[in-house]
C-alpha cells in the first residue's frame, strides 16, 4: 500500500518469543502439536483394528465428564470414547483442509496465469466465471453442490476446491498483470520463448510467495467450511467423527453434557486461529509490501 | 455514464450465468423430488408419471429452464413440492425474518467495529489497540456455529436469559444478531484502523495540524471523513458474508429466514424453494458489488475501477 507509514513511528516491537519465518515458535509448535493430532486421528480412522477406539459404544457409560476413569476427555451420548472421537475428528478436518487448500490454489494458480497472461479474451472469460462463483457466498455454493452430489466428505471437498479458487485467482492475476511488465520478461520474448514456458519459469516462481500465504489461509477457511457443512448435515456422515458432526450431535444434548460442544469449538477455534496467524506472520515475512490486515 | 451502463449489462450477465447455475445444479441432482413426495414403493408408477408430468419435470432440461426463466420474470417462482405452497410466500415470509437479523447485525457491526476501529487507531499499540486487535483476530478466527454453540450454551442453558431458539419475542434476536454480527465487526474494526492510520499519516493531515487545527478535529473530522470511503466500499463484500452466515446461524437458531428454508429445501430436494432462494441471494450479492462499484467511483473520484478486493 503506501509506504507511509515509516518504521520510527511504530516504536520498537518487543518479541516475547523467538521468530521463524516471521511467525511465532509458539505457533509453529501449536500448529505441530495439531499434525501430530491428525496423524493419530488417520491412523485410528484408516486401521480396521483401531476403530473400535472411536465406535465401542457403551449404554452403561454414556455422559461421563472429563477425566472420568479411562475416559480422560469424557464420553458423548452412547458412551463413546470422546477423546478418541475428537482426535479423529481433527484428522479429518486437517485432511479436508489441506486437500481443499491444494486443489483450490493450483486451480487459481492456473486460472489466475491464465486470465493475467494469455490475452484479453482468456481475461474476460475467466472474469465472468469468477464473478458468477463469486455471487454466491461460499457455504452457499457449497451446500448447493454437496447438495447436488448427495452428501458426504467427497462432495465437501468437491464443492469447496470449486469454491475457494475463485478469491486465489483473483490475487493471482493482479500480481501477474505486473509481473508481465518486468523487463526478465519482456527479454524472453524477444528470445522467442512461448508463453507457457515464461509462464513457469518466471511467472510461478514469482508467485510461490502469495501461494504459500493463500495455502495456509485457504486452509483454514477449508476447515471451517468443512465444520460448518457437517454441521448442517451436508459432510462427514455420522460413524465418521468430525468435529462439525460432534458439534451438531452436541448441540442436541448440551443440557446434560457442555463438554462436546466446548471441546471440539474449542479445537476447531485454536486450529483456526492459529493457522491465520501463520499466514499473517508468513505474508509479513515473505511480502512486506502488503501489510494490509494488520 | 457509459460505465454504469457497462456495469449493470455485466451484473445482468452475471445474474442470467447465476440462474443457469442454480437451475442445472438442482435440477441434475441425484434423487428425484418425487421421490421425496410419494412413496415409490406404494405409489403406482402411472400415479408418478402423472405428477412428473403435471410438474414438468418430464421436460427437455432446456425446456424446463425456460419455463422456469420465464416464471422468474413475471414473479412466478413456481409451488413448493414439499408443501405445495406458492414459493413467493415462503420468499417473502424468509426475507422479512432474513432482513431483520440481518439489519441489526450490519448496525451491532458497524455501530461497534467503527468507532472502536477509529480509537484503536488513534491510540496506536496501546493497551485499547491491542485488546481491540486481540478481540478482532479472536472473532475473525472463531467459526460463527461455534460461537453460537458457546453462547446458547451460557446465555440460555447455564444462566437461562435468552431463548434457545425460535421467534416471539425480542429476546430471541439478541443472540442471532450478535452471532451474525461478530465477524463483520471485527473486520471493520481492522479495516477502519489501517485506514484512519493511513489518513492519518497522510500529507494533508500533516499540513492541517502544522496550520494549528485542533486534534481532535482533525482526527474526527478531516481524518474521518477521509477513511470512510473504504469503510463503506467493504458494505458490499459485508453484505455477501452475512448471507452466507445467516445460512448456517439461521438452522442454528430456528429463524425462519431465507438461510434455513434453503437449508431445509436442499435437503428435502425441494427443487423450485432451493434454486428460487440460492438464486435470491445471489441476486442480492451481485446487486450490492455493483451497487459498491458505482458507489465508490461516485463518492471517490480518485478511484479507478480494477475490480479487485478480497475479503
Amino acid at each position: 500500500m503506501s509506504g507511509t507509514s515509516s518504521p520510527a513511528l511504530r516504536g520498537p516491537r518487543r518479541r516475547l518469543m523467538p521468530r521463524y519465518l516471521g511467525v511465532s515458535v509458539l505457533l509453529w509448535a501449536v500448529l505441530a502439536i495439531f499434525a501430530i493430532l491428525a496423524i493419530i486421528g488417520w491412523a485410528v480412522l484408516l486401521v480396521p483394528s483401531l476403530s473400535s477406539l472411536w465406535t465401542d459404544q457403551s449404554l452403561r457409560s454414556t455422559f461421563l465428564p472429563p477425566f472420568s476413569d479411562g475416559f480422560p476427555l469424557g464420553t458423548d451420548n452412547l458412551g463413546r470414547n470422546f477423546a478418541w472421537r475428537l482426535i479423529a475428528g481433527i484428522g479429518v478436518s486437517v485432511f479436508v483442509g489441506a486437500l481443499v487448500a491444494v486443489i483450490s490454489v493450483t486451480l487459481g494458480l492456473a486460472l489466475g496465469i491464465f486470465a493475467g497472461y494469455f490475452g484479453r479474451a482468456a481475461d474476460a472469460g475467466t472474469n465472468v466465471v469468477i464473478d458468477v462463483t463469486w455471487a454466491f457466498p461460499e457455504i452457499l455454493l457449497a451446500i448447493v453442490l454437496a447438495g447436488v452430489l448427495g452428501p458426504g466428505l467427497e462432495a465437501v471437498i468437491l464443492a469447496l476446491s470449486l469454491t475457494g479458487w475463485a478469491a486465489f485467482a483473483r490475487i493471482v492475476r493482479g500480481e501477474v498483470l505486473s509481473l508481465r511488465e518486468r523487463d526478465y520478461v519482456a527479454a524472453s520474448r524477444v528470445l522467442g520463448y512461448g508463453k507457457v514456458r515464461i509462464s513457469v519459469r518466471h511467472l510461478l516462481p514469482n508467485l510461490i510467495p502469495i501461494t504459500l500465504v493463500m495455502t495456509v489461509y485457504f486452509m483454514a477457511v477449508a476447515i471451517v467450511a468443512e465444520a460448518g457443512l457437517s454441521f448442517l448435515g451436508l459432510g462427514a456422515q455420522p460413524p465418521t467423527p468430525s468435529l462439525g458432526g460432534i458439534l451438531s450431535q452436541g448441540r442436541d444434548y448440551l443440557n446434560s453434557s457442555w463438554w462436546p460442544v466446548v471441546l471440539a469449538g474449542l479445537a476447531l477455534s485454536l486450529m483456526v486461529l492459529t493457522l491465520n496467524y501463520v499466514s499473517d506472520g508468513l505474508r509479513d515475512h515473505l511480502d512486506p509490501r502488503v501489510g494490509g490486515r494488520r | 455514464m457509459w460505465y454504469v451502463l457497462q456495469r449493470v449489462g455485466y451484473a445482468v450477465l452475471v445474474i442470467f450465468l447465476a440462474s443457469l447455475v442454480t437451475f442445472a445444479a438442482l435440477r441434475v441432482a441425484p434423487g428425484d423430488a418425487i421421490t421425496s413426495m410419494l412413496n415409490p414403493t406404494t405409489t403406482p408408477p402411472d400415479v408418478i408419471a402423472q405428477y412428473r408430468q403435471s410438474l414438468g419435470l418430464d421436460l427437455p432440461l432446456w425446456e424446463q429452464y425456460l419455463m422456469y426463466a420465464r416464471g422468474l420474470l413475471t414473479g412466478d417462482f413456481g409451488i413448493s413440492l414439499t408443501d405445495r405452497q406458492p414459493v413467493m410466500d415462503i420468499v417473502l415470509n424468509g426475507a422479512v425474518a432474513t432482513i431483520t437479523l440481518a439489519l441489526a447485525a450490519f448496525i451491532v457491526a458497524f455501530g461497534i467495529g467503527v468507532p472502536a476501529g477509529v480509537l484503536a487507531a488513534l491510540h496506536r499499540d496501546s493497551l485499547f489497540d491491542r485488546i481491540v486487535r486481540g478481540i478482532g483476530s479472536f472473532f475473525n478466527s472463531v467459526p460463527n456455529f461455534v460461537l453460537a454453540l458457546i453462547l446458547v450454551l451460557v446465555f440460555a442453558v447455564q444462566l437461562r436469559w435468552l431463548p434457545v431458539s425460535g421467534i416471539g419475542s425480542w429476546k430471541n434476536v439478541i443472540l442471532p444478531t450478535l452471532v451474525l454480527a461478530a465477524d463483520p465487526c471485527a473486520l471493520t474494526m481492522r479495516v477502519t484502523r489501517t485506514s484512519v492510520i493511513e489518513q492519518a499519516n497522510a500529507d494533508f493531515t500533516r499540513t492541517l495540524r502544522a496550520r494549528g487545527i485542533p486534534g481532535g478535529r482533525v482526527n474526527w473530522v478531516h481524518v474521518l471523513r477521509n477513511s470512510l470511503n473504504s469503510v463503506v466500499s467493504l458494505g458490499a463484500v459485508q453484505i455477501r458474508t452475512l448471507l452466507g452466515y445467516t445460512l448456517i446461524v439461521e438452522v442454528i437458531f430456528r429463524w425462519p429466514g431465507l438461510g434455513s428454508q434453503l437449508v431445509q429445501s436442499i435437503l428435502n430436494r425441494d427443487y423450485p424453494v432451493a434454486s428460487a432462494l440460492a438464486l435470491l441471494l445471489a441476486v442480492v450479492v451481485v446487486i450490492a458489488s455493483a451497487l459498491g462499484d458505482l458507489a465508490l467511483r461516485w463518492v471517490d473520484p480518485r478511484i479507478r475501477v480494477s475490480s479487485g478486493g478480497s475479503a
